[in-house]
């Protein structure tokens, strides 16, 4: 080739305390080419669109802009080599106006160093013509809709002259028609010269707009294809490889008849809509659906974290007071919360205090706790669950994702429940404990209680569920059987 | 994008008037004032009209360079102490020297070592602002009582330009403190509008991690505004001397506080991002014309505090509702 590569990854490795992010993965990108990066939660797409921000630096490996060595030291330094990552957080200062974020850090000034608010307005004008982009440069970003903010974030690469523009999981707050407007934008930039890598675990999307896709899994490279050459089921193959009945040993038995979990026609104002379903003891219900389905709305709902419009929730024929966490936790419904760091867990307590956190009535003698009794109720937990720590007394922030994430499950088997909502059960948490997370759900739901699961990973989803309910936009929109349900059916009811 | 999209988003030029939070505050003071013309016959003068102007020059100088600090993410509380702090470097250097500019120079220079001070402990060393300052609060006043032996400190130079800067009118009408603070305000209005400083100091309390992220150094932007206030409450403080003739032990005890409350009624958020210096400025003076007004009326200091409080609280809780409106 005679033209060297926008971008050229090498051998990239990165490890952080416990976890192998990254390992010896290579990345080239053409420039004027949209190039998908693939792979499920916790394959290492953060981390390596993290490096390529500056935010993180490699422990290994290295990478070449248009042939040029280089060393990414801060995001400062990473837009400056020109290559601009439009995250997922909007990274736009809400009081400013839209034009004076375009030119953040680049005001233009006049001889005396005072800005130039009318050269400001008058660029960006300009430059929203030529990229084909109608929104009103005076308005404050504040009052602009997501898909808006996401253009101002483009534009903004253009103004800073990128020539590589990363995109993470752009469409996941996009209309159908907004989604069609990005993809007008992705093409005028790669006419420009621009290569854009396009991170997404959206089949349809890859298939409509990239010339090359890279698949990663569990950091590790697995493949780099021109999109030609792929079907759907290359894909997915790809993505989930051959494990997944390794990964998900089967002891329990199968579910039984008794409904425990009873949701009728639930709607909130964070968008969920008349949403049916009910669980049954020693089952595992399993929701699917991609970024904004709704799943952690759902997860939150049921257990009275969130306010609802309508509906009604009953555990064991009760019916459970909406918005209300505590009669949800007498009744015996708990949520495996998602965000384990600020939901779950009190990070610089030790195991013994979180584990106990929801069941210390247990141990009450009048008004005082029996610390004796408690520590003796953990120290079962921790053998049960095989949770490594050096000491009861170990703040959980030092434990691995995987241990604080038993210590939870602890948290809500000491209460003795009858649901537990599992939302993301194996986020941040690594291959080898995720086995060890698996077999403690399938356990769960072999003593009884029913288990109500979140997840965006298939593998996960079609390992350990019986039921398979896929969500999208607020909805359900199907259900599986997880005998009769394959990734193609389930991913198309996601799309929807 | 359809144009009638852009026109939902964006109200007419006089929705957008009404709507900000300037607009609400002007109209208040103008009732503010309307009410206390009517019920009082000494307030409506133009000897008590600048007078207020005169009495709400020292919190409006402190209250531009608080501002600052909160439209960065942080606050400071150490200024009530330091306003009284910096009369004894300027008093004692005066009295040594003879010279005002010598004097000044000192409180100057002592300002700016207690702002480096909270700046490096806030921006560098990462810690709580409100905590840091609170100290700082409590250190500065011990020092002055120590320094003192809880006595005022007389200025023996008996300086005309020391004397005219803190009680001089400009042609007989209009304090000059008055006038130091419209300096002083037009500055820093000029600087958030169009200095590149000035937009650094909003994103950085809007948002740190887009502020960093667009090459801005977050911690000396930071710093700066500790400094600038330490300045600025300086400037105040020296006026504040000048006023009464000496450095005095207790001088601006709980003036922190009432520089905070103006700020918080102009309309900047505690939490950073969010607030202009017009609205910081009719905070003071709504503040001024309220305690004067409220004299005028003979009503007893104790009820000044109260009414003040209310008012406060309710500026506030308006604020807040509209905001969640959106």
């Amino acid at each position: 080739m005679a033209e060297a590569p926008a971008l050229d990854m090498a051998g990239i490795g990165k490890r952080f305390p416990g976890v192998v992010a990254l390992d010896d993965v290579h990345l080239r990108l053409a420039p004027g080419k949209v190039h998908a990066l693939m792979g499920e939660n916790g394959a290492g797409k953060s981390t390596l669109i993290k490096i390529l921000a500056g935010v993180y630096r490699p422990d290994t490996g290295t990478i070449r802009i248009a042939g040029e060595q280089v060393t990414l030291q801060s995001p400062r330094d990473a837009l400056a080599r020109g290559i601009k990552v439009v995250f997922q957080e909007i990274a736009l200062i809400e009081e400013f106006t839209v034009a004076e974020n375009v030119f953040l850090g680049e005001y233009p000034v006049g001889g005396a160093g005072s800005i130039r608010w009318d050269r400001i307005r008058a660029d960006a004008a300009a430059l929203f013509d030529r990229i084909g982009f109608g929104v009103d440069p005076a308005a404050r970003v504040r009052d602009l809709p997501m898909s808006q903010q996401q253009m101002v974030e483009i534009a903004r690469a253009l103004a800073h002259d990128a020539r590589i523009v990363v995109m993470d999981e752009p469409t996941s707050s996009l209309t159908p028609a907004e989604v069609e407007q990005l993809f007008a934008v992705i093409r005028r930039l790669t006419s420009l010269g621009i290569a854009v890598l396009y991170v997404s675990h959206k089949l349809d999307e890859i298939f409509a707009i990239a010339d090359t896709v890279t698949v990663l899994r569990d950091g590790r490279h697995i493949s780099t294809r021109p999109r030609s050459e792929h079907s759907e089921d290359s894909l997915i193959h790809d993505m989930i490889g051959r494990r997944i009945e390794a990964l998900y040993p089967r002891t329990r038995g199968p579910a039984t008849d008794r409904d425990i979990l009873r949701v009728e026609n639930l709607s909130a104002p964070s968008g969920l809509k008349n949403i049916s379903f009910h669980a049954r003891a020693g089952e595992v219900v399993g929701f699917f659906g991609l970024m904004g389905a709704g799943r952690t709305e759902l997860a939150k709902a049921i257990v009275g974290f969130d306010p609802l419009r309508a509906g009604r929730i009953t555990v064991d024929g009760r019916p459970l007071a909406p918005h209300d966490t505590a009669t949800g936790v007498a009744l015996g419904i708990g949520l495996l919360t998602e965000d384990r760091k600020r939901e779950g867990l009190m990070l610089d307590l030790p195991v013994v205090q979180n584990a106990t956190l929801a069941a210390l009535g247990k141990w009450a003698r009048g008004p005082f706790v029996d610390f004796a009794a408690e520590r003796r109720a953990t120290q079962d937990y921790v053998d049960r669950f095989n949770i490594r720590t050096p000491s009861l007394d170990q703040p959980v922030r030092l434990l691995s994702g995987g241990n604080q994430q038993k210590v939870l499950i602890a948290r809500w088997l000491m209460r003795g429940l009858k649901v537990i909502v599992v939302d993301e059960p194996t986020r941040g948490i690594d291959v080898g404990a995720k086995s060890e997370i698996f077999a403690l759900i399938d356990e769960l739901a072999g003593a009884g209680l029913a288990v109500v699961m979140m997840t965006s990973e298939m593998s996960e989803l079609l390992g350990l569920s019986d039921r398979i309910m896929v969500m999208a936009g607020g909805r359900i929109t199907a259900e599986f059987p997880v005998a009769t349900a394959t990734q193609e059916a389930i991913l198309n009811a996601a799309i929807v | 994008m359809p144009p009638s999209s852009d026109m939902a988003t964006r109200p007419s030029a006089l929705g957008r008037l009404f709507r900000r939070n300037e607009t609400a505050l002007a109209l208040c003071l103008l009732l503010l004032i309307a009410v206390f013309g009517v019920l009082s016959d000494s307030f409506l003068t133009t000897r008590n009209m600048t007078n207020v102007l005169g009495q709400a020059a020292l919190p409006l100088i402190a209250a531009t360079g608080l501002a600052l600090v909160v439209i960065a993410g942080e606050i400071d509380v150490s200024i009530g102490s330091l306003f009284g702090a910096v009369a004894l470097p300027l008093i004692v250097v005066m009295n040594v020297t003879g010279s005002f500019a010598l004097g000044s120079a000192a409180a100057l220079v002592f300002a700016f070592a207690v702002g480096a001070v909270n700046g490096w402990l806030v921006a560098y060393v990462r810690l709580n602002s409100l905590i840091v300052t609170l100290g700082m609060l409590f250190v500065l006043r011990g020092l002055i009582y120590l320094y003192t032996g809880q006595r005022a400190i007389p200025d023996d130079a008996m300086l005309e330009t020391f004397y005219q800067i803190g009680n001089g009118r400009f042609l007989r009408t209009l304090p000059y403190p008055a006038l130091i603070a419209a300096a002083v305000l037009a500055v820093f209005l000029w600087i958030l509008r169009y200095r590149r400083f000035g937009r650094q100091i909003i994103a950085v309390g809007g948002s740190p991690e887009v502020a960093r992220l667009a090459g801005y150094d977050v911690a000396r932007v930071k710093f700066a505004t500790f400094v600038i206030a330490a300045l600025l409450t300086a400037i105040a403080g020296i006026i504040m001397a000048s006023r009464q003739g000496s450095a005095v032990h207790v001088t601006g005890i709980g003036f922190e506080f009432q520089v905070v409350a103006a700020v918080v009624l102009g309309g900047v958020s505690l939490a950073g991002g969010i607030g202009s210096l017009w609205g910081v400025a009719l905070g003071v003076l709504i503040l001024a014309f309220l305690a004067n007004g409220l004299g005028q009326l003979n009503l007893p200091t104790e009820w000044q505090l109260v009414i003040t409080g209310i008012i406060i609280i309710a500026a506030v809780t308006l604020d807040e509702s509209r905001r969640r409106k959106r």
